[in-house]
């Protein structure tokens, strides 16, 4: 029982791993079909990625509607999470249902009404709009994030730095506000990552005016599966690893860093 | 009026919890008082009033008679130390030191120094650089000490320091925060809920139960003369037997277990003929005697348990079903077996009376 | 003067809803009134009255795509949690180094857009892909194709979702005191009773969990279905899709999308109720 589970268990590892393992040599394919393995090795795609305006330009809307999603949410959820978790109020289970509910709302609903009024407002296929929409649906994972690392903050840190002689402002400044960074941190790369990645809406509102990178992918499978596609998987799968790996990287070079500044002062 | 940090009627109500209730008190410049208390008494209550991140309900709070009603915690100028010692994370022990000094003003050349000096002073030369999170317990606390006193506050508080330390860095930073005190000077509030702590380190302790202050005086006298029941029971241990007054001149009672017993001479509380009260014997006052003796009080009681610590035992036997607790030294113990009737005897001024 | 303000403010509820004002306005405008307008649309467009909701209850086609959602959903969900709950067992109880590894990977997974995943699966199922290669290996001359097909699109669906359910069981697998395990062995349980009496209760929020995250999600998917699926055997995200894209009939995919919400929320609503819906993502 046990062992056939543990089979059962590591023949399971393999569905998930495999898909995952097929991208990175389709994308040094030298075919322009569907073909695994590769018939041949080249960068041909990449060069094609690098150097096609229809690839560029959707990957750099992309980059721009998350960074501009991230940072507007942020202004609107901090101090929204602040409220509360440190605050009771009335009305205070309304407003965390509020704030969960672009979670709860299938995207494929939110996209009939955005592109509806959106074309009111003349904000589809521009970037504002997909910006607006996005923050929307950021706004649940970003307030998870952040509420989970603000309800650990120690309030006696606060207190503390209260009765040693800072004023509400300055204990925001030195104290709580560098304490939380991490968690701001990771919760503004929530935002960018969820606007980044976000598919459904892209694909009705962005059109071909500020066509996102995942709207480029979609109507190339659809299309003509381009074998860029697999270059563009690439790429942004080494950036899902990176990203993964990236505490390690930092701790080995900050002890790496650590080890030479000690050696230079002694 | 003349004292240094005066609490008058203290009231403190949250809704329809009294969290305190007519609570007066004054400290001397330079005095360690204790507050000492179980949880929910009201003593972390009092000292975050005195630190100001409370209002109290009615009263008022005065340092050399200036009222610190309507400063907020920062204007206050009082050094705290906190249970889990809240020391900045992302700051040095140095920076941690620092850092009321940067509220300030103090320019950082000049302040760190400072810095340095106080972590010399607890004993931490050499530490400035590490990071909260790289100190052990012990260090830590040694940090929120210096941090708390750097800025040579007008006050200083200290919240159960000590809770988080095993046995013997307990009993070493006992010693430890006395010394810094008395070299400093600083008036110091100290809360405990450990009654051992409160004995060793104050000049007074000040008791609360219940949100209101039972006994205040010296740990001296509150060991040996305690006024209410809760205090004989709190601190030390009591042996706790109900009595009638019959004749409160002559300082008799009578009792159920104990049968007729002069107590000593009682101040403060007034005593009436007929009233119901509780007489308190220590333990280690009670003597253990196969026979009745002829120079001290007596009654009869069977050994039920005997509990053996070595340098000390613990014999516990009953007496008209009341327990007695009785400390006898090691030595005395091996002659003893459960189930022995015998003796326990005692002297006029090993009893004292408490009312409830 | 202004500390008096704050004061005064502080000791209200205002103070709160001062801070939460700027997003609740913006929550209110970009994402309740594009809501209402779906509402709306479906009752108005295009001529007022009830008749986009009609259809959708009474029209073959779409009853059998609502139907057709719902089945792919459950099967969805019980793949998942088929591949879900062996591999938390064996994340649980097999060395740290390895379970790191397993978790690691399925981070990746996780994190890996559902498109790049989409796509993955387009190759290995394609008609010159490795799974064809492999049943012709074995000597089915012609095997049927299996892209966009139903299996196709399940298939991808159960991997791009399975790890939603391996996180939830394993958060709270990974919590049973592995002396509980000991000691009701110790009294007898061996294999199946074991299974039944102490890792089927220990395990069931994270079940519960994890089945109605799966499939809340599956309900409304598009992407995957839409790229991989059978055309013949929509869900019906994509027939709303298609509806507002090819045949510009916004009463009749919003009503849909209206019935889509509504279903969405008496799951979660049900969920809320018994568990509580700030557990779901937590």
């Amino acid at each position: 029982m046990n062992t056939f589970v543990r089979w059962l268990g590591y023949l399971f590892v393999i569905f998930i791993a495999a898909p995952l393992l097929v991208v990175v040599p389709m994308s040094f394919s030298t075919s322009s079909s569907l073909e695994f393995p590769p018939p041949g090795l080249s960068l041909q795609y990449y060069e094609k990625f690098f150097s096609d305006p229809a690839w560029l330009r959707p990957a750099w809307n992309s980059i721009l509607i998350a960074s501009a999603t991230t940072i507007l949410t942020m202004i609107l959820v901090i101090p929204a999470t602040f409220a509360l978790v440190r605050h009771r109020f009335w009305g205070k289970g309304i407003a965390n249902l509020m704030m969960m509910m672009p979670l709860a709302v299938p995207h494929i609903v939110m996209a009939v009404g955005y592109y509806s009024y959106f074309g009111e407002l003349r904000l589809v296929h521009t970037h504002l709009g997909v910006i607006l929409a996005h923050t929307c649906l950021s706004v649940p994972i970003t307030f998870l994030v952040l509420s989970a690392n603000l309800k650990g903050f120690d309030r006696t840190l606060e207190q503390a730095a209260r009765s040693l002689g800072a004023s509400p402002r300055r204990v925001f400044l030195h104290i709580t506000l560098p304490i939380l960074r991490p968690g701001l941190m990771i919760s503004a790369l929530f935002a960018f990552i969820q606007s980044f990645d976000e598919t459904v809406v892209a694909i009705f509102i962005s059109g071909r005016g500020a066509e996102t990178l995942p709207r480029k992918m979609f109507d190339s499978i659809r299309q003509e599966a381009d074998p860029v596609i697999a270059v563009v998987s690439t790429l942004l799968f080494v950036a899902v690893i990176l990203g993964l790996l990236a505490p390690q990287i930092v701790k080995a070079v900050q002890s790496a860093l650590g080890r030479s500044a000690r050696n230079a002062s002694e | 009026m003349s004292s240094y940090l005066q609490l008058s009627g203290i009231n403190k109500t949250y809704g329809n919890f009294t969290a305190l209730e007519n609570v007066d008190l004054e400290v001397e410049k330079g005095e360690f008082v204790t507050f000492l208390g179980p949880s929910g008494s009201g003593k972390t209550t009092t000292l975050m009033l005195i630190a100001g991140f409370a209002t109290p309900t009615r009263g008022t709070i005065d340092i050399e008679g200036a009222s610190l009603a309507g400063l907020d915690p920062q204007d206050r100028n009082i050094g705290i130390v906190f249970q889990n010692y809240a020391l900045f994370p992302h700051k040095t022990a140095a920076e941690n030191v620092y850092f009321p000094l940067q509220m300030r003003d103090v320019k950082r050349l000049e302040g760190m120094r400072r810095a340095d000096e106080m972590l010399d002073l607890v004993g931490l030369a050499g530490f400035s650089h590490r990071y909260p999170k790289e100190l052990s317990g012990g260090q830590q606390q040694r940090v929120a000490l210096a941090r708390a006193l750097v800025f040579e506050p007008d006050l200083l508080l200290l919240d159960e320091p000590l809770g988080a330390l095993d046995k013997n860095l307990r009993e070493q930073m006992q010693i430890e925060i006395k010394r810094i005190q008395k070299k400093l000077g600083v008036t110091t509030i100290f809360v405990t809920h450990d009654q051992t702590e409160a004995m060793s380190m104050s000049d007074r302790i000040c008791v609360f139960s219940n949100g209101k202050i039972e006994q205040l005086g010296k740990p001296l006298d509150i060991y040996h003369r305690p006024k209410t029941k809760f205090v004989a029971d709190f601190i030390g241990e009591s042996n706790l037997i109900p009595a009638r007054i019959t004749d409160a001149a002559n300082c008799k009672a009578q009792s159920n277990v104990l049968g007729d017993v002069t107590y000593g001479t009682q101040s403060g509380t007034e005593l009436r003929d007929g009233q119901e009260v509780s007489l308190v014997i220590r333990p280690e006052h009670l003597k253990l005697s196969s026979k009745r003796l002829a120079d001290r009080m007596s009654a009869g009681i069977e050994i039920e348990t005997i509990v053996n610590y070595g340098d000390n035992a613990l014999v516990i036997g009953t007496s008209e079903s009341q327990q007695i607790r009785v400390r006898v030294p090691g030595a005395d113990v091996v002659i003893l077996n459960e189930g022995d009737k015998c003796f326990i005897s005692w002297t006029q001024d090993d009893v004292f009376v408490v009312t409830d | 003067m202004m500390r008096r303000m704050t004061r005064l403010v502080d000791h209200q509820t205002i103070w709160p809803w001062l801070l939460l004002l700027p997003l609740a306005v913006y929550l209110l405008v970009f994402f309740a009134v594009p809501l209402i307008e779906v509402l709306k649309m479906s009752v108005t467009e295009p001529k007022p009255g009830l008749g986009n909701y009609q259809k959708v209850f009474t029209g073959a086609l779409y009853g059998k795509v609502f139907l057709n959602t719902f089945g792919t959903a459950t099967l969805v969900t019980v793949c998942c949690l088929i591949v879900g709950y062996p591999l938390a067992y064996l994340m649980s109880n097999t060395t740290p180094r390895r379970a790191m590894m397993i978790l690691l990977l399925i981070t990746m997974s996780f994190w890996t857009s559902f498109l790049v995943r989409t796509y993955a699966w387009m190759v290995l199922l394609g008609n010159n892909g490795p799974i064809i290669w492999l049943i012709e290996m074995i000597g089915i001359a012609d095997p049927p194709g299996l892209l966009f097909t139903r299996f196709s699109s399940t298939l991808a669906m159960v991997h791009i979702l399975a790890p939603y359910m391996i996180m939830n069981i394993y958060s709270v697998m990974k919590k049973i005191d592995p002396v509980l395990i000991r000691s009701a062995e110790s009294m007898g349980a061996r294999g199946g009773s074991l299974f039944r009496h102490i890792y089927l209760p220990l395990t069931a929020p994270g079940i519960a969990n994890g089945a109605v995250l799966v499939f809340v999600i599956c309900l409304g998917f598009y992407v995957t279905p839409v790229l991989l699926g059978s055309p013949r055997e929509q869900m019906v995200a994509g027939l709303i899709g298609n509806q507002i894209e090819q045949f510009l009939a916004f009463g009749l995919g919003s009503a849909m999308a209206v019935v889509l919400l509504v279903i969405t929320l008496i799951v979660l609503g049900i969920y809320h109720s018994r568990f509580g819906l700030d557990k779901l993502w937590g």
